[in-house]
């Protein structure tokens, strides 16, 4: 009888652990499902680049008793159109004018780019759900002011001075002619 | 204990950033030619029981369906590809002139692709959360992102459409780029564009 009970409680727990791996090791199904990726446009330019820019960036906000913080990853590069560039060519030297500088940041596509730090409420049980209107806003002006840093440590500066030297360098050797390539604001054109 | 505590708490953050770029900025001479603007789409719903592959499945979609309310989005965001060539590796050996042929041939650096970006915030297309059910908070949908831009990545990689698309866009846009300034002249030479490989 006492063998009995031992074999039973064997099968019990063996029928258990059964359950238990099957379940563990069992193929389950995702709620997210991930749709093909598809092509919204294919543009066409001629943009000379000279600097690139990787930088991690906190990401912090709060609307009303709700607060986010972040950490975001931040890639851009500033470039100069230069398929509408305007050359003098009445002398033997030709002569050109460095355009407005383009400068492009976004969101790294490195792993772990965007991840939310901690999201909170100061009110006791008050939710800290920050919708994705919220949040895109924080994002912006952390963009804005990314944007205005890059101006600020001279970054701006350094990739016109560099384009310059490279416009030259790709004009001369192309054409073969003396080429002078001025800059009118070396500073740039910051967003007011 | 706080302040015990904090030395530790402070070398361990040391050694999580120790040879991780937290910012850099590098000096590159580029010719972009084209951007390819690539979107991707993600949902999220309860499972049903019909689509249930097996009892783990069939048991998930049960626990779904017991739950008040339904909780149903889908999100988007853009991915940017661009082609380009590496100026810095043009010699000048690299443009010819033939006068008797009147033409004029370059031999442009292999057109390269890369990732330059994603678009920092992301589409709500649709959310509905009713009944009981937890609201898709700022860290769910950081996941989720994460998630979308592994699987574009490895979509990118296996389907040779995109960066194909890409170069043929960036090849056509280098030969009326690189024509109209070799050959605008009064001259009225040829230009002809090769690519290295």
């Amino acid at each position: 009888m006492k063998t009995l009970y031992k074999l039973s409680a064997l099968l019990i727990v063996l029928a258990v652990c059964g359950v238990a791996a099957y379940f563990y090791f069992a193929p389950g199904k995702s709620r997210l499902t991930l749709h093909d990726a598809t092509v919204k446009e294919v543009r066409d330019m001629a943009r000379l680049c000279t600097v690139e820019i990787y930088e991690e960036v906190p990401v912090r906000g709060h609307v009303g008793d709700r607060h986010l913080i972040a950490r975001e990853v931040l890639v851009g590069n500033i470039s100069f159109d230069i398929d509408n560039l305007t050359f003098d060519t009445s002398a033997d030297t030709i002569r050109v004018s460095l355009p407005r500088e383009i400068v492009e940041v976004r969101e790294s596509t490195e792993p772990g780019s965007y991840t939310v730090i901690d999201n909170w409420n100061d009110k006791f049980m008050g939710s800290s759900v920050i919708t994705v209107e919220e949040e895109n806003k924080m994002k912006q002006l952390t963009l804005e002011s990314f944007i205005r840093a890059v101006y600020r440590k001279g970054y701006v500066r350094r990739a016109r001075a560099e384009a310059v030297a490279n416009l030259t360098a790709m004009l001369g050797s192309l054409t073969g002619k003396p080429v002078i390539v001025t800059d009118p604001t070396p500073e740039g054109y910051p967003a007011k | 204990m706080l302040l015990l505590s904090l030395p530790f708490l402070l070398a361990s953050c040391a050694d999580d950033t120790k040879g991780r770029i937290v910012s850099e900025i590098k000096s590159v001479n580029k010719l972009q030619l084209s951007q390819m603007t690539i979107s991707k789409l993600a949902t999220i719903d309860d499972l049903r029981l019909n689509d249930a592959e097996n009892l783990k499945q069939g048991v998930m979609a049960l626990g779904d369906a017991m739950k008040v309310g339904n909780r149903v989005a889908a999100y988007s965001y853009d991915t940017y590809l661009t082609a380009y060539i590496d100026l810095s590796t043009l010699l000048p050996d690299d443009v010819r002139i033939d006068d008797h042929a009147r033409t004029i041939t370059i031999d442009l650096p292999a057109i390269q692709t890369e990732f330059s970006g994603r678009d920092l915030g992301i589409n709500e297309v649709h959310y509905r959360v009713t009944g009981l059910r937890s609201e898709i908070d700022a860290r769910e949908r950081a996941e989720i992102k994460e998630k979308m831009n592994t699987a574009l990545k490895k979509e990118v990689e296996e389907k040779p459409f995109f960066r194909d698309r890409l170069v043929s866009s960036a090849k056509a846009k280098a030969q009326t780029f690189f024509s109209s300034l070799l050959g605008g002249g009064d001259e009225g030479y040829s230009v002809i564009v090769n690519f290295k490989n």
